[in-house]
């Protein structure tokens, strides 16, 4: 097995795996048959208006099957994204996505702003951050060495994307120019999923590359990181709780 | 196996016209003042899409929500459902094709497409449709969209369009022209054909 499936094994352990969507280029009716020869259920399939990518939201996924979905998504054929367990989850992923309607891939001067202060907050607050390019912006994922109630976890992340909206404002910035989305959402079951690490970009192509302090890794390096958050800088559930309780105590 | 693709909003059923007469109620999941409200109302009934220069808008926010209430309260065209549970006993396949963000309204067209006992087999959303139907060698589209009825035929795809009352007839040729109908049923012979 490519040691990189263990990796995203391990990093994404405590996500359900009989539900994901697919990203891929295949398609058609025989393809569908195939996808679904296994008692796998599609409940909505889309084409977007990226080239031929197709998108297929599948449940009762086999295991076997999701492994070699896991396998296809680090041969590059297919990206595989996955939601998030309905009440408690060890991750949780800020998504900073460029709002602007002309050119939303661009990386605009606000985002760059946005996702460093969210770095540095988080790291303040004992909560070493992996970022990932995502296509128009960044996932800012946290990972947790236990599961911490969904309420629990939005609260937390609706504080810290609040203090970045108000740094970019008293910056001199446009706020809305950043659209802070904030994963798992407690209201929201079941609505969107997430592409895990090693993904290509819808409409580039280009590999999902790890932000480091000292800019974008190339794939190599962004796998070594990755490795390496997985193993160094999962985050005790004290101290998230610790964090947590300075920005966002019980009421 | 013989394959066709069916529109739901102002197709299958009276999307626009629930729209325009739905009293819609501002509450508490709304935060914004009635006069918002009544003002994002209006614009939404009138088809504003938003404009502007952001993808992401409490105004493209309120919008969703008004009109996912519609998706709930549509209704189905009777003609419309006989006309799929035909296709459903002459073994066609069905395809739901919308341009809904079934993201966040899967679940609640599948509730509507169960209580009008509609039958379908798979559920997509597509901004480009000819381009779907292509793709997935769909050579018979029903919708109400005047792209895809301006287009279809140059790509190969037949497409069939809901005409008010008042329309003149459907057009007998050229053989790929999209043709209009009053009645569901009137699809059955072209479909044949």
């Amino acid at each position: 097995m490519d040691p990189r499936i263990g990796l995203l094994k391990a990093f994404y352990r405590g996500l359900p795996k009989d539900r994901a969507k697919l990203e891929t280029e295949e398609h058609g009716f025989a393809f569908l048959a195939q996808l679904l020869s296994d008692g796998t259920v599609l409940e909505y399939g889309e084409l977007t208006l990226s080239g031929l990518l197709h998108k297929y939201k599948l449940a009762r996924i086999p295991e076997a099957r999701m492994d070699e979905h896991l396998a296809a998504h680090i041969g590059k054929t297919r990206n595989l994204c996955l939601y998030f367990d309905d009440r408690a989850n060890d991750l949780f992923c800020f998504n900073l996505d460029n709002n602007q309607l002309a050119d939303s891939s661009a990386l605009i001067p606000e985002m760059k702003f946005a996702v460093r202060r969210l770095e540095d907050s988080l790291r303040g607050a004992g909560c070493e951050p992996l970022i990932v390019a995502s296509g128009r912006g960044y996932h800012v994922w946290c990972r947790l060495d236990g599961a911490v109630a969904n309420e629990r976890l939005h609260a937390f992340m609706l504080r810290a994307g609040v203090a970045t909206a108000a740094a970019l404002h008293r910056a001199g910035y446009d706020r809305h120019r950043v659209k802070f989305n904030f994963y798992p959402d407690p209201r929201a079951r079941d609505v969107v999923s997430l592409r895990l690490f090693g993904s290509l970009h819808a409409r580039n192509k280009v590999f999902s590359r790890v932000l480091a302090p000292t800019g974008l890794l190339d794939e190599a390096t962004s796998w070594e990181y990755f490795a390496d958050y997985l193993k160094n800088k999962t985050i005790p559930v004290a101290r998230f709780h610790a964090a947590c309780d300075a920005v966002a105590p019980p009421a | 196996m013989k394959t066709i693709a069916i529109d739901l909003d102002d197709t299958l059923n009276d999307f626009t016209a629930t729209l325009r007469r739905t009293e819609f109620v501002r509450d508490d999941a709304h935060p914004i003042s009635e006069e918002v409200f009544q003002d994002y109302l209006a614009k939404v009934r009138g088809g504003w899409d938003g404009g502007g220069e952001l993808l992401s808008t409490e105004y493209s926010y309120f919008r969703y929500k008004i009109h996912h209430a519609c998706y709930q309260r549509a209704g189905a065209r009777d003609d419309g459902v006989a006309f799929l549970q035909w296709l459903r006993r002459n073994q066609w396949r069905i395809v739901i094709c919308t341009r809904r963000d079934l993201r966040r309204a899967q679940e609640s067209t599948r509730a509507w497409l169960q209580d009008n006992a509609i039958p379908f087999d798979h559920l997509f959303m597509a901004g480009n449709k000819i381009a779907f139907c292509r793709l997935w060698g769909i050579e018979h589209l029903v919708d109400d969209d005047g792209f895809n009825i301006a287009h279809g035929g140059r790509h190969g795809v037949n497409v069939y369009f809901p005409a008010a009352e008042s329309s003149p007839p459907a057009p007998a040729s050229p053989a790929r022209a999209a043709r209009g109908f009053r009645t569901f049923d009137e699809i059955i012979p072209w479909i044949h054909g």
